[in-house]
């Protein structure tokens, strides 16, 4: 399988080979370089990094399916088999494996197993159920897998590592600031695989970065819908909202990025910021006190915990604060003139 | 004016994002429009070439772009830079020998904390 060349694809060809050659333990590069090498058509050179990157980290999903998806490409069906029956197992609730193996069973000629799966699919996500709609396929809870159907089916199964290149392309040009671009590649990502939430969190921080607010909130939404254990995916929808100066709904946010992400001493200060903006002192004390906590040199935790008390003509602890950050950063002269006024 | 810390934040942490900065050793914090930025100061696509005159210059020119939109946030009264290998004196910025000023730092966080 050869996908249209995508002019940037070469240099990211190029720019991945020679970090695979430096870091050969990565399993992330190993199995970035497998995906690209597998989109261009080499499949066993393809294969050789997946299993690479399997041997640095077994547990690693993303590797596991694209060594699944290789294999159906490669024909292999008893191995790509194994794979998908053994990640089915691991997320029963994964649309897009119950489909790719109702599809697997297809090519072998298992009509009645390729249905259960498709039904199971179909009650995964609702993609799912209208594309199978779409296609003749699932009609009031029935699956006809007839010959048509059968041929509209197998052409999806592609979907994954098509959607996974995207999304890695997609990436690699946000980093360089080409969000146009890069919103242009994440979009045909999360299409291709719309019950994925990675894709979905990516494009939302691009149009995060692009200022394309009310589509990032869209997105991060989307995100969340599908994994709602999702801590920084709050924290980015809150990001977006203060952008955008709904407070509100900025802090309700960011209070469920803590409660998923208790250890994370950024968003405690972040959650913070908002309790001091709405005068909450007390709140906004306790959290940058989490905060100091976690990371007892978190100096502009220090600063607005002492300004907090300022605030609140708790004098004798600013002064501790202020004293503990310019033993710390003696030029602070912002800090130094605050101290002067209270002391 | 607003002084909306939480604002500013937001606003802050897009712009360092959507700059050539490589801002993973650098923290920044707002604190009644008070904007504070301290860490390692580096641009995350050196020139190609290698060229320590036109790195430095480019590093030199990227301070300056950084200070004024941060400046141009909504809500920002001040910006104040702490980095540790770039200082900013009589308006020109200057580096700074790294090594010294992180010991220094790093004696200082241990003993008084």
């Amino acid at each position: 399988m050869r996908t249209k060349r995508n002019p940037i694809y070469k240099l990211i060809l190029g720019e991945i080979e020679e970090e695979v050659r430096i870091h050969p333990r990565y399993a992330d590069l190993q199995n970035q370089f497998g995906l690209l090498l597998m989109i261009e058509g080499e499949m066993e050179k393809a294969e050789n990094h997946f299993l690479e990157a399997l041997r640095l980290n077994p547990k690693y999903q993303e590797v596991i399916l694209n060594l699944g998806f290789l294999y159906i490409e490669m024909r292999q069906w008893r191995k790509a088999e194994e794979i998908f029956l053994a990640e089915a197992k691991r997320h029963p609730k994964d649309g897009f494996i119950h489909h790719v193996l109702g599809i697997l069973f297809l090519q072998t000629g298992r009509k009645k197993e390729a249905a259960a799966q498709i039904q199971r699919a179909v009650r995964c996500h609702s993609h799912y159920r209208d594309y199978y709609k779409r296609n003749g396929v699932c009609q009031r809870g029935v699956v006809h897998l007839h010959r048509k159907a059968e041929e509209a089916l197998k052409k999806i199964h592609l979907n994954h590592h098509h959607a996974q290149y995207h999304n890695f392309v997609g990436l690699y040009l946000a980093k360089r600031g080409k969000s146009v671009q890069a919103v242009k590649e994440l979009r045909k990502a999360a299409r291709l695989k719309p019950d994925e939430f990675i894709f979905h969190a990516n494009l939302g921080t691009a149009y995060y970065y692009q200022g394309a607010y009310p589509k990032a909130i869209q997105e991060f939404q989307k995100a969340l819908k599908i994994d709602p254990f999702y801590g920084m995916g709050y924290a980015n929808l809150s990001y977006v909202y203060g952008l955008m100066r709904r407070t509100q709904e900025a802090l309700r946010a960011m209070k469920k990025a803590v409660q998923m992400n208790p250890r994370y001493a950024d968003l405690h200060y972040n959650l913070a910021l908002l309790y001091s903006d709405r005068k909450r002192y007390e709140e906004a004390t306790y959290e940058l006190k989490k905060a100091l906590r976690i990371n007892p040199n978190y100096l502009f935790a220090r600063i607005n915990l002492g300004v907090l008390y300022e605030d609140q003509k708790r004098w004798k602890e600013a002064r501790r604060e202020y004293r503990k950050i310019l033993q710390i950063t003696p030029d602070d002269e912002h800090i130094r003139r605050r101290l002067e006024r209270i002391s | 004016m607003l002084k909306e810390d939480f604002v500013v934040q937001s606003n802050l942490r897009r712009v360092l994002i959507r700059t050539s900065i490589n801002y993973s050793r650098m923290d920044f914090g707002t604190v009644k429009g008070v904007v504070y930025i301290r860490g390692v100061f580096q641009i995350s696509h050196p020139t190609p070439d290698g060229d320590e005159e036109k790195m430095k210059n480019l590093t030199i020119n990227t301070l300056y772009s950084l200070e004024k939109k941060v400046r141009g946030i909504p809500g920002v009264s001040d910006v104040i830079f702490q980095l540790l290998n770039w200082r900013k004196e009589r308006g020109q910025w200057v580096p700074i020998e790294m090594k010294k000023k992180e010991e220094e730092d790093e004696n200082k966080t241990e003993s008084d904390l």
